[in-house]
């Protein structure tokens, strides 16, 4: 390292680039976890239904998307679907590996938030003539989105982490895909590496900033 | 006077550390007798893995016989494009033989030899992308190894063409998989890549179609941009290996065909 002098200003001017991969790298996350956040409803649901197939299906995809790495999931969804004549690009393919992933993962934060609210509410509920899916909607939905509303910020910032995998599938439009490129072409590498650092960590922070907030405002008691 | 003897010794201590006469890398390298050489092993016939996992190729060769004018051995460090450099900045390795463009750029950063090798850019399509020529990849979605000369040059075609996709992947291979698989019509390679990839038969429904009209790609040595005592020994031989026929031998062993020129006509050096 010693023998590396930091050139910050040659740097510094490909800083709006980074900033608009900021922005791919952010919409990438949040589109993620939209799908993730569906998808896991689902497999909660699945879960619950009784049905023997429908549970198997849910209970197979969280135990791959939580015990196989992001990398696999992605590059998968890239080269192992193109394998089938499925074609996705770089962005939709990091978008699909991603949701999986959240979609593991939130259906396993939201099956412990569950596990939280007594059976008997649930049942309170019901013999004051609420149908099955009433009580599930009005009482145990709201509680259950409470307790899984923080760990699910974890997996959101998991994601914004995650997307600069997309690398190893062609992506070059996301921060890491860019950070990639300016490094390839000048080869100064430890500032653009450090910029990047920088700039995840930022708007990491900001996510976790802004869940707070929000949480604290929604789920008042 | 404890306390003055003390920082007498700190002083004597401190000039020690920062005197003047220092070894440079190309001394570090001949005591420690090992010579580091990052290698890219992903990229036949310059550098990859035979069947026992050995690495093989021309660069690989290269470092050896380097490491042999030196008297050292050789050490062979497997690196990625893209690991190169931070490869070299934090010392794991002291040489790069890695097919790597002097760029202007580049040498902003690295110490470039004289260039070792030069390569010329072919045009590789999918059989189904009924690509024939480089001109037919305009508006087609095209990819190449990120951070190579041919990535750089095809990105900067398509941003002109204004249509079309390119893609960066992170490995040679990785291209020439999303190739076979038409997730990508066409590529930009070395022609000596191109040539034995679609020759190892792994990848199926690809052909070489043309060459790019791309600037010849010459490759330099590369070692940290201030050890002058290391980069003339570099480029030394360099030359010796042209003037003993080295090159030529090697070249015709991995590659074959036309011995390609390394001197450029009208300038110096």
């Amino acid at each position: 390292m010693i023998s590396y002098s930091f050139h910050w200003n040659q740097a510094f001017k490909a800083l709006p680039q980074m900033l608009d991969g900021a922005l791919v790298t952010l919409q990438i996350a949040i589109l993620s976890m939209v799908v993730g956040l569906a998808v896991a409803l689902a497999l909660t649901l699945f879960r619950l239904s009784g049905n023997r197939a429908l549970s198997g299906f849910a209970t197979g995809w969280v135990e791959i998307a939580r015990n196989t790495p992001a990398l696999f999931q992605i590059y998968m969804a890239h080269f192992g679907l193109g394998n089938f004549g499925i074609h996705l690009s770089p962005y939709t393919a990091l978008l699909v590996g991603i949701a999986f992933n959240n979609a593991g993962y939130l259906a396993e934060n939201f099956r412990g938030a569950l596990k939280a609210i007594p059976d008997t509410q649930t049942r309170a509920g019901r013999s004051l003539g609420m149908t099955p899916l009433q009580a599930f909607r009005y009482i145990v939905l709201p509680q259950m989105l409470r307790v899984a509303f923080l760990p699910a910020t974890n997996q959101m910032v998991w994601a914004i982490l995650m997307t600069s995998l997309g690398v190893t599938v062609g992506m070059n439009t996301d921060l890491a895909g860019v950070t990639q490129e300016l490094n390839a072409r000048s080869f100064r590498t430890f500032e653009f590496f450090a910029i990047a650092a920088v700039i995840y960590y930022l708007i990491a922070k900001a996510v976790t900033l802004i869940a707070r907030l929000f949480a604290a405002r929604m789920f008042r008691y | 006077m404890k306390k003055t003897s003390v920082l007498a010794f700190g002083l004597v201590a401190a000039t020690a550390l920062t005197s003047p006469a220092k070894a440079d890398k190309l001394d570090d390298i001949i005591s420690s007798g090992t010579l580091r050489c990052a290698v890219v092993l992903d990229f036949p016939p310059m550098g990859s893995r035979d069947e026992n996992n050995n690495p093989i190729g021309f660069d690989v060769d290269y470092c050896n016989d380097l490491a042999k004018a030196l008297g050292v051995t050789a050490e062979i460090v497997e690196t990625p494009f893209p690991e190169r450099i931070p490869a070299l900045m934090s010392g794991r390795v002291d040489v790069g033989v890695a097919s790597t463009s002097d760029t202007l750029e580049r040498a902003k950063t690295v110490g470039m030899t004289i260039p070792y090798f030069a390569f010329q850019m072919a045009v590789t399509a999918n059989d189904k992308s009924g690509i024939k020529s480089f001109e037919d990849m305009k508006g087609k979605t095209v990819g190449a190894t990120a951070g190579t000369f041919e990535a750089i040059a095809l990105e900067k075609s398509v941003k002109e063409w204004g249509a079309g996709e390119f893609r960066p992947y992170q490995t040679q291979a990785d291209v020439f998989l999303a190739l076979s698989q038409g997730q990508i019509d066409a590529t930009v390679s070395t022609s000596t890549v191109a040539q034995s990839n679609v020759k190892s038969g792994k990848f199926a429904g690809i052909s070489v179609v043309g060459m790019a009209p791309y600037d010849i790609d010459y490759v330099s040595l590369f070692t940290n941009r201030e050890e002058y005592g290391l980069i003339n020994y570099l480029n030394l031989f360099i030359n010796q290996q042209v003037r003993t026929g080295r090159y030529a031998e090697l070249y015709e062993k991995w590659v074959g065909g036309d011995l390609p020129s390394l001197s450029v006509n009208g300038v110096y050096r």
